[in-house]
């Protein structure tokens, strides 16, 4: 089934098996890998991207849902490198990233949270943000968010 | 130091027209920790096959044309910051910006190998002396080189920033190496002194931050290779199963479906995504022999002290007599730690590309060399034809330096004749795994009138976790029990004149492994948790408690240990007025030469363990990058607060119970406490950092609770109901 929609603004188009998850269709066929298999089963978050600005969990989204509609990646959140998304500077300066491999999940979530919170808190970030690590990055990732929010803030 | 005396053999050639310069020093020094050295000795004893051959890497450094440094690094980046303790260590010497060195893993057919896997926190001390003696003598080249070309003295030329000049001639090391031909060999130059450094010890950006921030990095499962096929593994969720019977018509049929390929017990579906083979494997019909037939109980009763061979590992003075002869003033209290495992984040996987006398081997993998052999053994064919690639880890902890599913891409890639891309499930991850096995510890202790311990003993029941591994079956018998990875922070460190250590080997039906900080673990939560119920029944302060058995003066562990308990007790605020509800509990630990404390209040929350605030200190002797030091140090602190409060793993009928995160929860943003960090330089070289700060953190939580609640929780996780 051909499926059309956008990825990081380009227009796109899809071949595939409709139930396809589409975390393997952004990875294996469109080749974006920042987005990670974790779990499989929505439980970790590292294949967290936005579909239509919701934060959402690709590994248990069909393809065939989003039909018309925004996919933004991680390759896709900053305009350019040289001007990185608010999330992707604070992560820099606060150096969050261990092994890296369930960061751009958090990123993701992340960038979804401080859009709709301008101002976090420590229990926002807390209740917003129910993705996993295990290098155990959990305190940076929260003085990068609040960091991010700040910069997000700076630049309105 | 000694390093910096010792001169080494090396070998220089000219390559793509740079300067590729290795040396079989570090063979010498990898072979070098005191733990693989001492493990070697025994071998040799025991008349057994060596278990480290000897390396011979090909190329460690190379200049590239456009002035960047090309270091192939022999240990593995997991997310510890390896690469960025090694390029800083490199940048150094040779007089460039940091930014200047590109960090690579080594690929084992022309690459430095590391034989022993990257791990027990020693990549950054085992390498602080040959990295530096290397990049130091490549600049010197450099040196000798350019004076050559612009017939001047070498004491004339100077380095900077990557750059080679002497009065008005000015040249990259990029331009020099290009344009040399034949290499001046110098001797061994004199390594820069502590006082001298522009790069070691200063806060850096780490190597791999930038394409971990972008999503540019690279793990096993983002490479790919042309003409690859997706296998998906069928797996039994017992363990030990192996195959009855296959039903795999309906799975044939389903779309994309290219094979379904069985060898022995291993059965996987082949398609054209992954997708595919996943949905078409769900439809294969297996019937399984279940041999194992394990329950939880069966665990707790083999994993019991009395139960296996003993083997005493420290013995000083008379404390079993002691205690025998005062059986009514002994106390005498049990702990236990569960069965759990690593669940990082990166599952295990492989790509592997079979062709007629070449493989090709892309894994996430701790110990590329034991790759390249168990692949070598799986499809039967010489080492030297395979080539392992090792993408960046998504976290190690141990679990990679198991196996891995290599050896399945392979045979699967063999079959079917293309290239293979495999990955495991996370319910396999969980049901599949190797696993961090349960100890049961027995401490006893008789303390005099004035509350100090006169005679202690600790008896530590275990499975082995890694040294079967090293020395095989026959090798664990003459060892009599495992003291070197399970019994890892057995040994009773304070100045008590009786003391006695036994490590109680006992084999169990779950594959077991290493697990971060491995024995220190478990030994740490039961040791320090026994000092700290000492303490508090003595009436003492649980610090000056253990500085009165930190007497030895000439002991520098002893002494380094004192530092930084008193550090902690000052960082802390140990000694001033605590907040109602709030409970103070303190461990330490000395692990790798590196001694680690943390101080940790807890308050109860809905009836639950919350952890407030947690302040560590940490000597590891030379600082390299205190940055990094500081994220491994948080990274502890996360994952021992996990460990301590909620991991347990369990077996019924043998099954691992647990099949999914949501079975298996881990600390998350919620559990995040303040955290301050405090490191001590007690010596001028490197000791362990990514496993040091660990083992604190469970003991320091049981004296917390133990301070607030006047309960001993002596069972990992610590539940108060």
């Amino acid at each position: 089934m051909k499926i059309d929609f956008k990825l990081n603004g380009k227009p796109t188009s899809i071949d595939v098996d409709p139930a396809t998850p589409l975390l393997w269709v952004v990875r294996d066929d469109l080749k974006l890998t920042a987005t990670k298999f974790g779990c499989g089963m929505a439980m970790c978050g590292a294949c967290t991207l936005h579909i239509d600005g919701e934060a959402v969990r690709s590994c248990s989204v069909p393809v065939e849902t989003i039909a018309g509609k925004n996919i933004i990646t991680l390759e896709g959140l900053s305009e350019s490198e040289a001007n990185l998304h608010p999330i992707q500077q604070a992560w820099m300066e606060e150096q969050v990233p261990q092994c890296g491999y369930c960061q751009s999940g958090f990123m993701m979530a992340a960038a979804k949270l401080i859009k709709e919170n301008p101002n976090p808190t420590d229990d926002d970030i807390i209740n917003g943000i129910t993705n996993i690590c295990r290098c155990g990055t959990h305190p940076r990732i929260i003085k990068a968010i609040k960091r991010a929010a700040e910069i997000n803030n700076q630049n309105h | 130091m000694s390093t910096e005396k010792k001169s080494f053999s090396r070998r220089k050639f000219l390559q793509r027209g740079a300067i590729v310069l290795g040396g079989s020093v570090v063979a010498s020094y990898l072979g070098c920790s005191p733990m693989r050295r001492f493990t070697a000795q025994k071998v040799e004893s025991m008349d057994l096959p060596a278990s480290i051959s000897s390396l011979k890497p090909d190329f460690w450094f190379e200049i590239l044309a456009d002035n960047t440094i090309l270091l192939k690094s022999p240990k593995i980046e997991m997310g510890q910051g390896v690469w960025t303790g090694l390029a800083m260590m490199a940048a150094e010497e040779l007089e460039v910006s940091l930014d200047k060195i590109k960090v690579e893993h080594a690929n084992t057919s022309s690459g430095l190998i590391d034989n022993v896997n990257t791990g027990g926190s020693s990549s950054t001390s085992s390498l602080y002396g040959p990295v530096r003696e290397v990049a130091a003598t490549m600049r010197e080249m450099l040196k000798a080189a350019a004076a050559k070309q612009w017939n001047v003295d070498i004491s004339a030329v100077k380095t900077e920033n990557g750059t080679l000049s002497s009065g008005g001639k000015k040249a990259t090391y990029g331009e020099i190496a290009t344009s040399t031909k034949e290499w001046d060999e110098p001797k061994t130059p004199i390594l820069k002194p502590k006082s001298a450094f522009k790069i070691i010890g200063e806060e850096v950006k780490r190597v791999d931050l930038k394409p971990k921030v972008m999503g540019t990095a690279k793990y096993t499962l983002d490479s790919e290779l042309p003409d690859m096929l997706y296998a998906v593994l069928v797996k039994s969720p017992y363990l030990d199963a192996t195959i009855k019977s296959v039903d795999s018509k309906e799975a044939t049929k389903s779309t994309g479906v290219v094979k379904i390929v069985r060898e022995g017990n291993l059965l996987a579906v082949v398609a054209k995504s992954f997708y595919a083979a996943d949905s078409a494997a769900k439809k294969v019909i297996v019937e399984w022999n279940t041999p194992n037939k394990t329950q939880q109980a069966d665990l707790i009763k083999l994993v019991t002290v009395g139960n296996g061979k003993e083997a005493n590992i420290q013995k000083k003075g008379s404390a079993k007599s002691i205690l025998e002869e005062n059986k009514t003033e002994v106390f005498r209290q049990e702990y236990r730690t569960p069965m759990a495992t690593h669940a990082q984040m990166e599952v295990n996987g492989a790509i592997a590309h079979v062709e007629a006398n070449k493989v090709l081997i892309i894994t996430g993998s701790q110990g590329p060399s034991q790759v390249r052999d168990v692949v070598a053994k799986a499809i039967d064919i010489k080492k030297d034809n395979i080539d392992v690639h090792t993408p960046l880890l998504g976290g190690g902890f141990g679990r990679k330096a198991a196996p891995g599913l290599a050896a399945e891409a392979a045979i699967i890639s063999k079959l079917v004749g293309k290239p293979i891309k495999v990955y495991n499930s996370r319910q396999h991850e969980f049901q599949n795994g190797v696993y961090r096995p349960n100890t049961h510890h027995v401490l006893q202790a008789k303390m005099t009138k004035d509350g100090t311990i006169e005679a202690i003993t600790h008896d530590q029941a275990t499975p082995d976790m890694y040294v079967r591994n090293m020395v095989g079956e026959i090798g664990l018998k003459l060892l009599g029990s495992d003291f070197l990875s399970a019994g890892h922070g057995a040994s009773l460190m304070y100045n008590v004149p009786n003391k006695s250590v036994s490590v109680w080997n006992t084999d169990v039906p779950i594959p077991i492994s290493i697990w971060r900080a491995v024995g220190m673990f478990p030994n740490t939560f039961a040791i320090e948790s026994f000092i700290n119920e000492l303490a508090h029944k003595a009436g003492k302060d649980a610090i000056d408690f253990r500085l009165d058995m930190l007497t030895d003066k000439d002991d520098k562990i002893i002494e380094r240990s004192r530092k930084v308990l008193e550090t902690l007790i000052e960082k802390s605020g140990w000694k001033t007025p605590k907040a109602d509800g709030v409970g103070r509990g303190i461990a330490i630990g000395n692990d790798r030469k590196s001694i680690a404390a943390a101080a940790i209040e807890v308050e109860i929350k809905e009836g639950k363990i919350k952890v407030k605030k947690v302040t560590n200190v940490l000597d590891m002797g030379q600082i390299i990058n205190p940055e990094g030091i500081k994220a491994q140090i948080e990274g502890c602190v996360m994952m021992g607060i996990s460990a301590t409060l909620y991991e347990e793993l369990t077996v019924k009928d043998g099954q691992i119970e647990q099949a999914y995160f949501s079975q298996y929860p881990l600390a998350t943003l919620a559990d995040v406490p303040e955290i301050q960090s405090f490191l001590l330089e007690g010596d001028d070289v490197p000791y362990g950092v990514g496993e040091p700060p660990l083992a604190p953190i469970a003991p320091a939580i049981f004296g917390a609770v133990l301070n607030l609640t006047g309960k001993a929780l002596r069972s990992l996780p610590l539940r108060l109901s």
